[in-house]
């Protein structure tokens, strides 16, 4: 009896080595792998890019006080306006930072209901700004990079000429 | 900048009398339009403190300086790159300072019209021709290009003002204006009030 019991004992010990083995191997395994990437959720952006077609006046600051006072100087400033026309596309042609050539920029959701404007990819990428306090004569973006955010501020555009209606 | 005649005759008069012997210890005599820097204004730039630090002549320091203007008076020796604040007893400070490029130089007698903490910047429209990206309008503040503070000169479009980029005191770089580092604005701004006289000179004629 002693002895079928050992032996029995034997087997489950030898099963169970056995399947951590596996385990602990296909952990491995699996860590080596490569992995593939969730794949982002599509978001549709809140704002159209119809909506940002058209000539700004286009102004920047640095501290939350001077925002009232940077929307009338944007106002101001239509004298020599930032045209943002449509591209071949149906994006945006606009300058990324510190780029003197224009280059078709999309719109695109984030997953927390934010709207980046950018290259067309993921959301949120260096190369974007979050659009935000769109109506139909004004909006503002700020970089994501923090370094581009850090020097050129919020950006604030105001239309020029006729106004749109809401 | 129209250059006024007898303006220029009182201002060649007073640098007559003026000796710089402070500005002989150790100071660089730049050759107008060979030490040009030729960098762009780096909006939102925000330099650190070691950067800020000027050393040797452009440092601020009081000097030795011989003259018949009024302490309190400020006297810009855009050759040198020198802002002379007059003390009295033949001493003034000196501040080291970037003036206008070849071309954009400019001599005259002005006083300040206005001072202004952190103004705003409105880059010109070559700047925007070259620079497409940049906000026509940056409210004031750490990283503007115009530096901490602003004394407008008479009703001319030239100031007296601070800057983001510390490397370029002492060379010709502006269009006309005299920049110094903030630090260096902010103690000028604080000694002299409005309607304080500013000579503006591009050599000094012992």
């Amino acid at each position: 009896m002693a002895g079928t019991k050992r032996g029995r004992l034997k087997v489950i010990l030898r099963r169970g080595g056995a399947l951590a083995l596996t385990f602990i191997i296909s952990a491995f395994m699996a860590g080596c792998a490569p992995t593939t990437p969730p794949t982002p959720a599509v978001v549709a952006p809140a704002v159209s890019a119809d909506q940002l077609v058209g000539k700004w006046g286009f102004a920047a600051y640095h501290r939350d006080e001077d925002r009232d006072r940077t929307i009338k100087e944007a106002k101001a400033q239509c004298n020599r306006p930032y045209v943002i026309a449509k591209g071949p596309n149906g994006g945006l042609m606009m300058n990324l930072a510190d780029q003197r050539e224009l280059s078709e920029l999309v719109l695109k959701g984030g997953p927390s209901g934010e709207t980046y404007l950018g290259p067309p990819g993921a959301g949120g990428t260096a190369d974007d700004r979050i659009v935000s306090n769109v109506d139909a004569n004004s909006f503002t973006t700020v970089w994501v990079d923090p370094d581009n955010a850090s020097r050129y501020g919020t950006s604030v555009y105001v239309r020029c000429g006729a106004k749109r209606s809401a | 900048m129209t250059i006024r005649a007898g303006l220029l005759l009182r201002v060649a008069l007073g640098a007559a009398l003026a000796v710089f012997i402070g500005a002989g210890a150790g100071a660089q005599t730049a050759v107008p339009g060979q030490d040009e820097m030729n960098i762009g204004d780096q909006p939102g730039y925000q330099p650190s403190p070691a950067e800020e630090q000027l050393t040797g002549a452009y440092a601020k320091q009081e000097v030795f300086f011989r003259t018949t203007q009024s302490p309190g008076t400020i006297i810009i020796d855009t050759q040198d790159r020198f802002l002379y604040l007059i003390q009295g007893n033949n001493r003034a400070l000196r501040y080291g300072i970037g003036v206008g490029r070849v071309g954009f130089t400019w001599s005259g007698l002005e006083r300040i019209s206005r001072k202004q903490e952190w103004p705003d910047w409105r880059p010109p429209p070559e700047m925007i021709e070259r620079q497409p990206y940049l906000p026509r309008f940056m409210a004031g503040g750490p990283g503007n290009p115009l530096g901490a503070r602003a004394m407008y000169l008479g009703s001319t479009v030239y100031r007296i003002h601070g800057t983001n980029q510390p490397e370029t005191i002492g060379h010709a770089i502006s269009s006309g204006c005299f920049r110094l580092v903030n630090a260096d604005v902010i103690d000028l701004y604080n000694r002299v009030p409005v309607g304080t006289k500013v000579i503006i000179k591009q050599a000094v004629a012992l």
